[in-house]
């Protein structure tokens, strides 16, 4: 049994190690690219995938490949800067409301309940415009529509938290309320926060796609997912499968990559599964 | 995983009967379409944004705006022929006086609204002061009032002398006094024109049946249907068989439908880039007027001549377009002396000249500052995207380093006031030109890019001064160049013109489009200004 629990928590372990490689391959190789996918050649328009142009080219001559891991790359990063400011913000405004006394709390839950209210795409779409689009626009509206969720677990957490036995009894011996904090609630909290982080790079990346396929997000000359998948549209009809396919293929394999990080890290960090 | 299995089974199948539901109801409704047409009707797939949104009221865009064309519900004063002159609809004869501030204009008396009534001067005075009052899309402020001195005949009192008031006659529909509320007329028109609205379906189609009073030929088609729908919805919508005549663009050109013949027709829809004429500044309203590199009348001569327009409209285009060297190629008042040849040396002996000279890296510099574009295009349009990109690759190869960004509309006014933007224009009416080059009071400077020559504003003032329209065209011609000034290479040149683009229709076969006068700019319903004379032949190919 012993060695099968070694296994099972190197395996997880291997694959997070894989996972973080391979974005971060891609998040790297997509910088390296980004000059690469601009490229105009319109000797080469529509050239169907093959051992040249991986994934093709597009009606402008386009590189394909070099377009949609530039894509991607982007969407990794705004996705990390977004979830980042997410987190942040859930972190603080989840604590302040558990911790600030009543009148905080009925503030920030009215908060939270207003951004849930909204549908997100919406949001995310008005934000954007009031912020004038573009990388700004996409920042602002996904960091800003995304962390409700997160603040309410961190608010009940922190809830729960300020009742437990050990904590009590830590302020029962005079301990500061930042000791307490430091020492033991954020490393209780840790897990939760940061499996809540990762989940909310899926969302994050895909509302920039969403959005920006929608047209209110990034601008048409930049190589973002969702500006491929959106001029693809066009082309579809006339038998060009390979412009959205690719595209849309790895969007969605970054996204379940994403996903299945966050659930490993919870699988590795929870303490009800930590220790299977 | 067994619900796992089963479930991507499911999608597979469910994807299956998809692809297989699509082939099947292709085939069967071209088999319907081509066995029960009427050979008086047509079905026409225009793009949504030819939907009037405010219907069929010519105070409200209807024929004239941005995209001009007949109005075909209503009748106009006057028309525009094949070749851009002035013909008559309802007038007989007009003159003008000699001050240029009245225009007196007859009008025929056999006339009658689709309700009964007669068409007489009052209802023509009544929709020009109507149009003046209410217009959000057309520039009225020249005519001061209008009025019907009798039963048929029209006095127009000018505020200013307007020597190209017929082409205005020729956009603006007349509408019956006595059936006229601005409120509902847009979607229950009543006029005099070859057409009745029948049938309406906002977001869907339009019906239009032959007027069978109409005074002049009766039109041959007796309905006239127009479905509103994307462009990939259009092509599909060929394929299938259901219209018979659909929009297309060049991205869709090497393609080949069953039945249908690919039709391209000439147009003045060009696209170019304004070149801000000015050293950059900041006006009062705190925006960027002006840049720097384009500033340099040789750097923009040099762009103008750098420019291999065959190459953009065989890259980008398909080979549907010709290249533009003015905003009116090919109408009457356009001056010849606006054509240049590609000759790349000379533009890199310009740019030397102007003491922009090449880097290590293939950029130019002067005094320490690289020559370098930001380049704007309007976000959403392909072509618009693809011409710029193409522009910005040859620009890099005279040593001018090109950045691109899609904008909207909303910004694009400002910025394109210190950055090149790609516009396209091409209207009937030498008003254009007047648009375009002309300084607005008070500025100094034109309307979209900063720009001021007191010989050209004169030449275009003069010209709407000009009690003879015919004559006037000279002196429109002039302003682009009269020999020793003007807006063409040799002149001032601040805008660089590239090229008109093809409108392109899928046509069954069968249908006969009657000859088209040179599309203006938007891509829709120029094509039916005379669908009245489109026939069918008895026996259409493909049966």
């Amino acid at each position: 049994m012993t060695e099968r629990h070694w296994n099972r928590r190197a395996g997880t372990l291997l694959f997070l190690v894989l996972a973080i490689l391979v974005l971060a391959g891609i998040t790297a190789a997509g910088i390296f690219l980004e000059e690469e996918a601009a490229v105009t050649d319109f000797s080469r328009t529509n050239l169907a995938p093959g051992a040249e142009f991986w994934f093709g080219t597009d009606w402008m001559g386009r590189d394909m490949f070099a377009r949609t891991i530039a894509g991607l790359s982007l969407s990794i990063r705004i996705g990390l800067l977004t979830a980042a400011v997410s987190a942040a913000a859930a972190l603080v405004l989840g604590t302040m409301a558990a911790t600030l006394g009543r009148r905080a709390d009925s503030a920030i839950s009215w908060c939270i309940d207003l951004v849930m209210g909204i549908p997100h795409i919406l949001l995310v779409m008005l934000i954007s415009i009031a912020c004038g689009r573009g990388f700004a626009g996409v920042v602002a509206g996904v960091s800003l529509s995304h962390w409700p969720s997160l603040a309410r677990v961190i608010r009940g957490e922190v809830l729960q938290l300020k009742n437990a036995p050990y904590i009590l009894v830590e302020e029962k011996l005079g301990v500061s309320k930042l000791q307490v904090a430091c020492r033991h609630m954020l490393p209780h909290l840790f897990p939760q926060f940061l499996t809540g982080l990762i989940l909310l790079f899926p969302h994050a990346i895909l509302h920039e796609a969403s959005v920006t396929f929608l047209g209110f997000g990034l601008s048409s000359e930049q190589p973002a997912i969702g500006v491929i998948l959106s001029e693809s549209m066009q082309y579809l009809t006339t038998g060009r499968w390979w412009l959205a396919l690719f595209p849309g293929l790895s969007l969605v394999l970054v996204v379940v990559l994403f996903a299945l990080l966050g659930e490993r890290a919870r699988y590795l960090l929870d303490p009800a599964s930590a220790h299977e | 995983m067994k619900k796992r299995l089963i479930s991507s089974f499911l999608a597979l199948a469910l994807a299956a009967g998809l692809l297989a539901g699509c082939g099947g109801s292709g085939e069967s409704s071209e088999q319907g379409a081509s066995s029960g047409r009427d050979t008086d009707s047509v079905v026409i797939a225009m793009g949504p944004t030819s939907e009037p949104e405010a219907g069929f009221d010519p105070a409200y865009g209807w024929g004239a705006g941005e995209h001009v064309h007949e109005p075909l519900i209503q009748s106009t004063l006057t028309v525009t022929n094949t070749d851009l002159t002035i013909g008559y609809d309802l007038a007989t004869e007009y003159s003008v006086s000699e001050d240029g501030l009245t225009w007196t204009v007859k009008i025929r008396d056999d006339v009658s609204f689709t309700d009964g009534e007669p068409l007489t001067a009052e209802d023509v005075a009544f929709t020009y002061n109507t149009v003046k009052e209410a217009s959000s899309v057309n520039d009225f402020t020249m005519l001061d009032h209008a009025e019907a001195a009798d039963d048929t005949m029209v006095l127009f009192h000018m505020s200013r002398p307007f020597s190209i008031w017929p082409y205005t006659m020729a956009i603006v529909g007349i509408v019956p006094e006595h059936a006229y509320d601005s409120e509902t007329y847009g979607a229950n028109p009543i006029g005099s024109g070859r057409y009745m609205l029948k049938q309406w379906d906002r977001g869907q189609q339009v019906i239009l049946e032959a007027n069978p009073d109409y005074y002049g030929e009766a039109p041959k088609m007796q309905q006239v249907t127009i479905l509103f729908m994307e462009e990939d919805a259009a092509f599909l919508a060929a394929q299938a068989g259901e219209v018979d005549v659909a929009y297309t663009s060049a991205t869709y050109s090497d393609q080949e439908v069953n039945g249908y013949s690919l039709a391209s027709y000439a147009s003045v829809d060009n696209r170019g880039f304004n070149l801000p004429a000015v050293e950059e500044t900041t006006d009062e309203e705190g925006r960027t007027v002006g840049n720097d590199l384009t500033a340099d009348v040789l750097v923009r001569r040099a762009i103008n001549i750098g420019v291999d327009r065959q190459e953009m409209i065989d890259n980008v285009l398909n080979g549907y377009g010709s290249p533009a060297y003015s905003v009116c190629d090919q109408l009457p008042w356009y001056n010849e002396a606006s054509q240049v040849e590609y000759d790349p040396q000379g533009a890199a002996d310009l740019l030397d000249q102007a003491g922009w000279v090449m880097g290590d890296d293939g950029v130019r510099e002067k005094g320490g500052q690289k020559a370098e574009l930001h380049l704007l295009y309007s976000t959403g349009d392909s072509v618009r995207q693809a011409l710029t990109a193409d522009f910005a690759d040859q620009m890099e190869e005279l040593g001018i380093s090109c950045t691109t960004e899609g904008v909207g509309w909303d910004t694009a006014y400002d910025r394109a006031l210190s950055q090149p933007l790609l516009w396209g224009w091409g209207a009937h009416t030498p008003m254009e030109l007047y648009n375009i080059y002309h300084t607005i009071e008070g500025t100094g400077s034109a309307q979209y890019s900063p720009y001021g020559n007191a010989a050209v504003d004169s030449y275009m003032d003069q010209a709407l001064a000009s009690s003879d329209l015919e004559s006037s065209y000279e002196l429109w011609q002039k302003a682009q160049w009269d020999g020793t000034t003007g807006v063409t290479q040799e002149g001032d040149i601040p805008w660089v013109w590239l090229v008109n683009i093809d409108h392109l229709y899928w046509v069954r076969d069968g249908l006969t489009v009657a000859e088209q006068k040179i599309h203006p700019h938007g891509h829709g319903w120029s094509l039916v200004n005379n669908v009245d004379q489109w026939t069918w032949s008895e026996d259409p190919a493909g049966e």
